[in-house]
């Protein structure tokens, strides 16, 4: 369980929080969608949860974040690393060696995996991101998607208990976002990970994450089921975050029959809705 | 110009080759090259260079790599056949000992630049780092800085043309023949270059610390790094080197 209690961050030189008061609590097997307009503080909080903040950033510290009942202020980077495996948003900056396997090698090694599961892990790894023909091809040879399959299957492979994407699909094109977001949602539900992903594609959110937590200049406004955060779909478009159009719709077509209408998270629910509005 | 530095996959021997031999082998090809001052050597050694380069599979890169070196060393050149004032004049300033010693400091930098060059065109860079921790027993702190430095230079130098073709398609003259004022575009370049190689390098070390960086330990890993009958023949080769440069000096 991720608990985050009175968490207060204002980086280095800054005059201003990235994070004020920000309270929240990830069970267990969580899929958990953070949204918000850039500069909310969605990378910030990423960061808190993966301890690389306070242990790699400096800044202003306050609260505390407690991931599986240790405090991450107290707990070596490393230690936590073991519980939470981190996709940054630059992934360029996150792949170290300059071949496919090496870089998913790295991570195996040095947490001490056992020889005979290491390429039973990469296996696996490399199958569910869809990469395995890309084993032995040097990361310049490959294109911005492909390196983020690369940089998610490294982390993939150390079975973390808790997964951290900062935008995982940010350069993979339509088909690819889904397979990926299908295949953190195959970790969820099959292994128990918990999964937070900071996305820009809310669609994605909808179909994929159990629960949605807006933020907004450094805090949490809003977290709740899908279906609650989109609930109040007026207050999310005045804070900039680009809500699905099925959800705008829902709230539109509620509004103009003035009828309470549940919202839709996707075309079919938006079809049915309608139908049944229209007798 | 930014691949000469990357990885080039294959199956040569020298793919095949311990990756401490070939530092074996670059280092007393080095040694040699210091040990002689005689030019028909340095140019023998010059060619065992280019060999190898062959050997690879990789020969338009060698020779790509010795391309950019020899425009390097022609300035170099220049400056000692300039500069060298013993001798017998031969034309204007310039001395017999002045071009003698111009020859061998130029054959002396593309002997010893190029091996390392193609060590690291035949050689994976985590390859060259875990044998150093396996076999030498190097610490892998320094071995990772060394993969990582390596690793960087393509990187950097992705970098420095995409920043210059940006510039460039906004009107600034990269493609210039006058080496100076290109000298002068690049200048201002080296402050930006700078802080985003820095930012890039904490990105990587904090990459590097979130998976596990402080735990790795010399049996960490996953490959084992054995020696062969190619290795022991470049082992001779290495020492033969160094012994015929020794006894024709």
């Amino acid at each position: 369980m991720i608990r985050i209690q009175s968490l207060t961050f204002r980086y280095e030189d800054s005059k201003v929080d990235a994070l004020h008061d920000i309270n929240l609590t990830i069970p267990d097997g969580s899929f958990l969608g953070i949204i918000g307009p850039a500069g909310a503080g969605k990378t910030t909080i990423a960061q808190c949860i993966s301890g690389i903040i306070p242990h790699a950033v400096r800044g202003d510290f306050y609260g505390s974040v407690v991931i599986d009942g240790l405090d991450s202020a107290d707990t070596p980077l490393t230690d936590l690393s073991r519980l939470v495996g981190t996709v940054f948003q630059d992934v360029e900056r996150q792949i170290i060696f300059p071949v496919v396997e090496d870089e998913l090698l790295y991570g195996l090694e040095n947490f001490g995996v056992p020889r005979e599961k290491i390429e039973e892990r990469m296996t696996f790894a490399l199958t569910h991101t869809g990469i395995t023909s890309l084993r032995h091809r040097t990361i310049s040879s490959l294109s911005g998607g492909q390196r983020q399959k690369v940089a998610i299957a490294s982390l993939i492979a150390l079975q973390p208990k808790i997964l951290i994407l900062d935008e995982p699909t940010g350069e993979l094109d339509p088909g690819s976002s889904r397979k990926i977001f299908a295949l953190l949602q195959e970790l969820n539900r099959t292994y128990g990970i918990t999964v937070v992903v900071i996305e820009q594609k809310i669609m994605l959110l909808c179909e994929f994450a159990k629960r949605l937590a807006v933020m907004d200049q450094g805090r949490i406004i809003r977290e709740g089921s899908v279906r609650e955060v989109l609930g109040n779909i007026s207050r999310l478009e005045e804070i900039g975050v680009n809500c699905p159009r099925v959800a705008r719709f829902s709230s539109l077509l509620g509004e103009q029959i003035r009828q309470e209408i549940s919202v839709c998270v996707n075309v079919e629910e938006a079809e049915r809705e309608a139908r049944r509005v229209m007798g | 110009m930014t691949d000469v530095f990357q990885y080039t996959p294959g199956d040569s021997v020298l793919h095949r080759m311990n990756p401490v031999t070939k530092i074996f082998l670059t280092f007393c090809i080095c040694m040699a090259a210091f040990l002689t001052d005689h030019l028909s050597v340095l140019i023998f050694l010059l060619f065992l260079d280019l060999m190898l380069g062959v050997i690879a599979g990789i020969p338009r890169k060698a020779f790509s790599i010795f391309r950019g070196l020899a425009k390097i060393s022609l300035f170099l050149f220049a400056l000692q056949a300039l500069f060298v004032r013993r001798g017998n004049p031969v034309f204007w300033i310039i001395t017999d000992e002045g071009l003698r010693t111009a020859g061998t400091v130029v054959l002396r930098l593309l002997v010893v630049c190029l091996p390392f060059a193609l060590i690291l065109a035949v050689t994976q860079v985590s390859d060259i780092a875990n044998s150093m921790v396996q076999v030498l027993h190097v610490p892998y702190a320094y071995a990772f800085t060394l993969a990582l430095t390596i690793r960087f230079i393509p990187l950097f130098m992705e970098e420095m043309s995409g920043i210059m073709e940006a510039q460039a398609a906004r009107g600034i003259e990269f493609d210039t023949k006058n080496i100076l004022k290109k000298f002068g575009l690049l200048l201002p370049l080296c402050a930006p270059l700078l802080i985003s190689s820095m930012r890039q390098t904490g990105a990587t070390a904090t990459a590097a610390r979130v998976r596990g960086f402080s735990l790795r330990t010399a049996d960490s890993g996953y490959k084992k790094y054995g020696f062969g009958l190619v290795d022991l023949c470049a082992a001779v080769l290495s020492i033969a080197l160094i012994a015929g440069a020794a006894w024709i000096r």
